[in-house]
Formats: C-alpha cells, sequence, structure tokens
C-alpha cells in the first residue's frame, strides 16, 4: 500500500497521477476500484447469456454469427475486468462459481429475458449505449492505468454491437407493421430500464470515492443526460415514442415520468403511475429479476463437465 | 484462475514497421491455448503479429517491485 493518505492520493489523482499498482494504492482506493471493476465485469458477462438467450430468434445464419460474435466480445471484457481484479488479489473462481447468483453486481436489466430478435437488437441500441457511455467515461478519466489501457479494445468494440443495435432497430422500423411494433414494444421497456441504469441521482448521493479517486469523471446524473441525449434522438428519428422529449431551451432531455418508478418484471411493464423511493429500488434490484438464477446457471453449467473427461 | 494456469501477456503490432504493444492478457495452462486465447480475445484489430509471454518469464530491470510484472498479488497468483 501507499505510504500517503487517501486526501493525498485524491490531490494527487486530481492532478493526473496514475496509479500502476497496489503499490500506489490507499486502501479506500483498492476497495473502489475493486466494486468498479466488479460491476464492469459482472455486467460484461451477464449480458452474454441474456443476448444469448435471443440469439435463437436470429434471422438468418450471418445475424447469428454477428450476434454470437458480439457475445464472444463481451467474455472478452469481462475476462479484462476480472483479470485486472486477479492483480488486486481477488479470486476469479470464487467470483464466478462461488458466488451466489443474487451477488452478482450486472444492472437489474440483464436479470431480464430478451425473447425476441427485436429485443436483442434493442438491447444493443440502448443497453451497449449505456455500456460505451459508462466505460468511456472510465476510459478518459480512469486515474488506474491498467484499466485505461484495457478499455481501448472495449471502446472499439462496444461500438460496433451499438451500430448492430441501431442499424438493426432502422431496419425493422422501416419495414413498418408488426417488425416496429416489436421495436416499440422493446422500447417500451428497455427506455426507463435504461434511465435507471445510471444509478441515484447525484442530490441523494453525497459523497463518491470513485469520483473523489478519479476512478470515473462524470456524476451518475451527467452520464445519464450523456445517454439521453443519443437514446431519444435516434428514437425520434425512427419514430418510436418515449416519454422523454429534448427541451429546445436547454437541449437538455427531460423525461415525461416520475422518476424512479416501480416495475412489474412478468407483465414487463413500467407502473407510471406508482412512483417510488430509491430505497424501493434498490429493494428490487436486490430482490434481482426473473433470469437473474439462470443467467448465472448458464454460465456455470459445464463447468467441470471437460476437467471430469480429462481426468477419467 | 485454475491449478496449473499461467498468465500469458499479449503483445501485438498492427503494421510491420509498429513497436509492440501490451494489449492484455490471458490464463491458461500452456503457450498453445494461451495463444489461441490471445488471438481470440484480442481480435479488436487485424494484427500483423501477436505474441504471448508468461509473465513469470518477465525479468524486470530498474523496478524489483511493480509496477508492471512482479508486484505482490502477482507473485503470488504465479
Amino acid at each position: 500500500m501507499a505510504g500517503f493518505t487517501d486526501d493525498e492520493l485524491m490531490r494527487k489523482v486530481q492532478e493526473g497521477f496514475i496509479v500502476e499498482s497496489e503499490a500506489d494504492m490507499t486502501e479506500t482506493y483498492k476497495k473502489a476500484l475493486i466494486t468498479q471493476l466488479t460491476v464492469q465485469g459482472d455486467t460484461e458477462l451477464m449480458s452474454a447469456p441474456a443476448y444469448y438467450m435471443a440469439t435463437k430468434d436470429a434471422p438468418s445464419t450471418n445475424t447469428m454469427v454477428s450476434a454470437t460474435a458480439i457475445i464472444q466480445d463481451e467474455m472478452g471484457h469481462a475476462n479484462i475486468a476480472y483479470r485486472l481484479l486477479e492483480d488486486l488479489g481477488v479470486d476469479r473462481d470464487e467470483l464466478l462459481y462461488e458466488r451466489p447468483p443474487e451477488k452478482f453486481k450486472n444492472p437489474y436489466g440483464f436479470d431480464q429475458p430478451l425473447v425476441n430478435w427485436a429485443e436483442l437488437v434493442t438491447a444493443n441500441g440502448l443497453y451497449d449505449r449505456a455500456g460505451i457511455t459508462l466505460l468511456g467515461d472510465v476510459l478518459r478519466h480512469t486515474s488506474y492505468g491498467p484499466l485505461k489501457r484495457g478499455l481501448v479494445k472495449v471502446g472499439m468494440e462496444e461500438n460496433f454491437h451499438l451500430r448492430h443495435g441501431e442499424v438493426w432497430m432502422k431496419r425493422l422500423c422501416e419495414a413498418g407493421g408488426e417488425a416496429r411494433d416489436m421495436v416499440q414494444a422493446a422500447v417500451d421497456w428497455m427506455f426507463p430500464m435504461g434511465v435507471e441504469w445510471f444509478g441515484m441521482p447525484d442530490e441523494k448521493k453525497h459523497h463518491n470515492a470513485q469520483l473523489d479517486f478519479k476512478l470515473k469523471g462524470m456524476t451518475n446524473d451527467q452520464l445519464r443526460q450523456t445517454w439521453l441525449k443519443a437514446v431519444v434522438p435516434l428514437c425520434d428519428e425512427l419514430s418510436i415514442e418515449v416519454p422523454a422529449h429534448v427541451d429546445p431551451a436547454t437541449e437538455e432531455v427531460e423525461l415525461e415520468f416520475e422518476f424512479p418508478v416501480q416495475y412489474d418484471p412478468d407483465t414487463k411493464r413500467w407502473l407510471f403511475d406508482e412512483p417510488i423511493t430509491w430505497d424501493q429500488v434498490w429493494a428490487r434490484w436486490r430482490a434481482r429479476g426473473p433470469m437473474n438464477e439462470q443467467f448465472v446457471d448458464w454460465m456455470r453449467v459445464s463447468r467441470y463437465s471437460v476437467e471430469e473427461l480429462l481426468e477419467a | 484462475m485454475s491449478d496449473g494456469d499461467r498468465l500469458w501477456e499479449v503483445f501485438a503490432r498492427r503494421k510491420r514497421a509498429d513497436h509492440f504493444e501490451h494489449i492484455g492478457c490471458v490464463e491458461a495452462p500452456n503457450s498453445d491455448l494461451g495463444r489461441v486465447y490471445a488471438w481470440q480475445t484480442y481480435d479488436e484489430a487485424k494484427w500483423f503479429e501477436m505474441i504471448v509471454v508468461p509473465r513469470d518469464a518477465f525479468h524486470p530491470v530498474n523496478r524489483p517491485e511493480q509496477p508492471f510484472t512482479l508486484h505482490p498479488s502477482a507473485e503470488a497468483l504465479t
């Protein structure tokens, strides 16, 4: 551990100091970094089974290849985050294979089933956009050198996922009819999910080690606004309705529902007439979505099967 | 990391005249699998050349403890 205090390290990183190993860290820094990397790794990893579920609905061999290429990328990104965690002394096998499913730190959105091609490409368009927004900020601002270098690859590939999503959303919308309705139905439940992805509003969050230690650069609300400013114009262009609009005076996106609100995972519907507190959001997240256990199980199911064959 | 796995640092360059760049790390029980994992994982560019080097083959010259290779937690892993 470093020979300086939290306050000294905060000042150093704000002045541009790059942390390269544990020897440069304080305990508080290390703890915040481990949390950040765990969220990052778990999010990438659990996107894979979610996308895999819908890949079965790919309309052709070529589209199935693109969709599975995206899954492979996501696994690779998870690998990068978990590898960095191992260098911080975290046991990856324990993280992946021994943690109870409800302890995975992926967003609530990746606890939900994706059941058709329109949902998959909308997830690429909306959730991968959230990934780029969050990780692009980390890439630009992080004070942790190994992560900054690791994210170069991630950024390039997430852009491909996003393009895949947006191009396909457009294609389905232009086809009209049922294809367009399916995109609208997907956006109806995934858009508020994306708004929630960025977490608590700044006014409710007073202290933030990730910002103090420059593990990220933008606040939750700034990141959410960045995402909204990309997603809302996209939906407008596709004539897909979202409960938000760009305010021409400020050029900021304003939500047209009281946020946060309750969600019914069984019907995939947001209960817009049922505003809730952030404590209730946390309770819903902690209760996990319907696919949490299944998705973790898919990732684990064949873990020891080959080893058993090799040892037989 | 499973028993018997080693860490393989991955280096690559895009074009003939480029310097090698450290692009990441994989773990594998042997160099054949290390090469496969590296090629499959770091496929973001059409690399002119890629190599893997076991981390425990690194011999630091001027910074024996850190930052890249032999800091304490890495030591414990390999």
